[in-house]
């Protein structure tokens, strides 16, 4: 099962949104929770700072997170890092672009600490392969 | 109890940063009718009702998420200019956002806002599938047109068909895309991986497409097809439920928690002091630190007070930010072409004052579009531009808040006020005869005083100016008027930076001490018993030109004076100024006021602690004003100085 002591970086503009999915994972354990209100910020965390997983909205300001991962993809120390996208774009080539542009999972809001676990498992799983 | 999806908690959090957010939209509304093609914009708005979905979403507010959905895709559709933005579009957009903000409303009471109007729903759809939306209306007792119009184009990645009901089920998409391609995630392969995605997809997408133009034909509605109904009513209520909470930049609460340590530390220090000093060690050297210890302690409060204020102090703007929608859908119902400019958004307030603030200001925006601002074809008549202008700024000049609201419409006329205020019968001719020009003014500070022959539903109702200065001088501030015919009016309006501490003048009379506001304290003046003068009965001074009335603060408070009064205070309330006569002076001070408990003298506004533990009580001078001229003296005569 996965190390609750992962450190994750939740990444979204709305703080709210960002407490929300901070109190999921706490749900679901995982308390080493850290945050970015955008892409910019987040990339900067991501290069300075070490982290296991990270959970970012696609709609943001300054930078997307569709253009986070895609510069988290190019960046070779962190190409590996798993990479949940959150969003409620309800589209299906937005699932195409995330998944083309190596997205780890996809997870569309709202959704409950439950689906959190199974898209995070999954991730788990595919990584362990 | 977990009507909010069990994030009741989150729910005061959500509340204030969408409000905040939904704010934002509605001015980038009113710019994007200047600048429709503007795709910075179009982007942000987009945003920012996704991002009110998205946390509506999890608070399950289902009416919330099926408005913001709809209007959502409106705006992609705008900024992928797949549509373009008409009058028509611009004003279900504004009702949508009006309908969102009622819901806000709704949650800030714990209850779940209901769905919202079908017709605005319908309007909605007509507009994303390209219709007019008058034309919806018309059609919607006929729900054939709506689906009719969406079936030629029945692409499967049509965005705006996604009902909010039956949705694409998202876990099979994400499998047929990570799923079927797990490639796809572990090395990124992008010329293989899309290749088989798309068509699982598609499966799966269609027959959840299929339904929606049906699904999305609201039941047909007789009633309120207009969206000028829920316009009027967000107008009503831009000020939303009262914030309980508040955000504060941790930069300033940590200076409060620095301080608070420091405090600590000098504390301690007097404790051993103390100890010392009650041993008998009486020394030079240990005098010396008590002094030193005090003086550290004076400085640190003082810095302690300021940080604890500057905590509750929040920029103007966030209260500015509702009016520029509010100016515009007054102006557009009234015909009229209205531009509300803002400055000094930044200004800082305490957050119960921009609280209190808002209605007042809400009525001098509404009286300057609809009494101000003039039609544009009697604007062109004499030589103005078509479009008016309304000025909202803020300011700090010294230790007041000054908050001014300028048009440069109609102006007003000082001999029409005074016709309007005898025809009301609130003055009587010979009054009105004496009033000079900016007295007139004044007279629309009076209860039941409205200029306008026909009551319109936005302002006029004349209930508005006497409620906009008492709200003003609770505040303990001033709302002054200068107006000149055919060239516009300001209203300035005076506030203290907060409420929390009160500078005073104590005075003494009859041997006790009093406190009064220094925010009304104009001047002070010797009193030469041969300067006062009898006119009708009272007495009065003449200061500068001025006549003024003296009125001795024993007398107001009833007490028999002990001495005759030495000198004057000469006060300046909102539209009154008069001599307030007393026995001596203390000085200027800062004080708290202390509410007294179970008991209200006339004209106590509290009381305090001086300097050396006594007790002042502090006035409040147009109670003490009012409660004297209920015992006799004309009305009139004392609300404008004559």
């Amino acid at each position: 099962m996965a190390d609750k002591n992962m450190r994750f970086l939740v990444v979204d503009d709305f703080s709210t949104m960002r407490r929300i999915v901070r109190n999921l994972l706490k749900e679901l354990g995982f308390t080493n929770v850290d945050e970015a209100e955008d892409g910019q910020v987040a990339l900067h965390k991501l290069k300075t700072q070490h982290y296991d997983f990270v959970v970012s909205d696609w709609n943001m300001p300054n930078m997307t997170g569709i253009e986070l991962l895609k510069a988290v993809r190019s960046e070779p120390t962190l190409k590996g890092l798993p990479f949940m996208m959150i969003t409620a774009e309800a589209k299906r080539e937005n699932i195409i672009e995330a998944a083309m542009a190596g997205a780890s999972g996809y997870i569309v809001k709202p959704f409950t600490a439950a689906t959190l676990e199974e898209k995070m498992n999954k991730i788990f799983q595919t990584m362990n392969k | 109890m977990s009507e909010f999806g069990g994030m009741e908690e989150l729910l005061q959090d959500f509340l204030m940063e969408s409000n905040d957010l939904l704010s934002d939209v509605d001015n980038k509304l009113v710019e994007l009718e200047k600048r429709p093609d503007d795709k910075a914009l179009l982007n942000d708005i987009f945003r920012g009702f996704h991002t009110i979905k998205g946390g509506a979403g999890f608070l399950n507010v289902t009416a919330m998420v099926t408005l913001c959905h709809r209007t959502e895709n409106l705006f992609d559709k705008l900024r992928n200019s797949e549509l373009s933005l008409s009058p028509e579009v611009m004003d279900v957009i504004l009702s949508a956002t009006g309908v969102v903000q009622d819901m806000f409303g709704t949650l800030g009471q714990g209850l779940m806002p209901q769905p919202c109007d079908p017709a605005l729903l319908a309007a909605l759809d007509a507009v994303l599938a390209g219709e007019s939306p008058s034309s919806a209306q018309a059609a919607a007792p006929a729900p054939a047109p709506a689906p009719a119009s969406a079936a030629p184009a029945p692409a499967p990645a049509q965005p705006a068909a996604a009902p909010a009901d039956g949705g694409p089920d998202w876990n099979a998409l994400h499998q047929s895309v990570t799923g079927s391609q797990p490639a796809a995630q572990a090395a990124p392969a992008p010329a293989a991986a899309p290749a088989p995605a798309p068509a699982p997809v598609a499966e799966v997408v269609a027959p959840a497409a299929v339904p929606a133009p049906v699904a999305a034909v609201p039941p047909p509605s007789p009633a309120k097809t207009q969206p000028t109904v829920a316009q009027a009513k967000a107008g009503g209520n831009v000020s939303g439920p009262q914030e309980n909470t508040i955000r504060i930049d941790t930069v300033r609460l940590d200076m409060v928690l620095n301080l608070s340590g420091e405090i600590g530390l000098t504390k301690n220090r007097l404790t051993t002091l103390r100890t010392e000093i009650l041993q008998g060690n009486h020394d030079t050297n240990t005098l010396r630190s008590l002094d030193e210890s005090i003086s550290q302690l004076d400085l640190l409060v003082g810095d302690l007070q300021n940080a604890v204020m500057k905590t509750r102090m929040q920029p103007i703007g966030r209260l500015f930010q509702k009016y520029p929608r509010l100016a515009r859908d007054l102006a557009r119902q009234l015909g009229k072409e209205v531009e509300l400019v803002l400055s000094g958004e930044e200004t800082e307030l305490d957050k119960t004052m921009i609280e209190d603030l808002n209605d007042p200001l809400v009525h001098l925006v509404r009286n300057a579009v609809d009494h101000g601002c003039e039609l544009p074809n009697e604007r062109i008549a004499i030589g103005k531009k078509p479009q008016s202008t309304v000025q909202l700024t803020a300011e700090q000049v010294g230790d007041h808040i000054l908050i001014e609201i300028t048009d440069d419409g109609r102006g007003m006329n000082a001999d029409s006020l005074r016709r309007k205020a005898i025809e009301k019968g609130l003055i009587d001719v010979e009054t009105a005869n004496s009033l000079d020009e900016k007295q007139c003014l004044q007279l629309i500070f009076l209860p039941g005083f409205s200029t306008k022959d026909q009551i319109s539903s936005v302002s006029g109702r004349g209930v508005g100016m006497d409620v906009v200065r008492t709200n003003i001088q609770k505040l303990n501030g001033r709302i002054d008027i200068s107006s000149v015919p055919g060239e516009g009016t300001r209203m300035s309006i005076s506030l203290p930076l907060t409420l929390a501490i009160l500078p005073v003048l104590v005075v003494r009379v009859c041997n006790q001490a009093f406190a009064v506001p220094l925010a009304m304290v104009r001047e002070i003046i010797t009193i030469d018993p041969d300067a006062i003068q009898e006119v009708s009965g009272k007495p009065t001074i003449v200061v500068r030109d001025e006549i003024l009335p003296l009125k001795t603060l024993a007398g107001l408070l009833g007490w028999e004076p002990t001495q005759k009064p030495c000198f004057g205070v000469l006060m300046q309330s909102a539209e009154k100024a008069f001599i307030l006569a007393i026995d001596s002076f203390i000085g200027r001070d800062d004080v708290v006021i202390k509410p007294l408990q179970n008991i209200r003298p006339k004209g106590v506004a509290g009381a305090t602690l001086s300097g050396d533990g006594s007790v002042v009580l502090v006035l409040d001078m147009e109670d003490l004003l009012s409660a004297n001229e209920a015992g006799g003296g004309t009305r009139m005569s004392e609300l404008i100085s004559i």
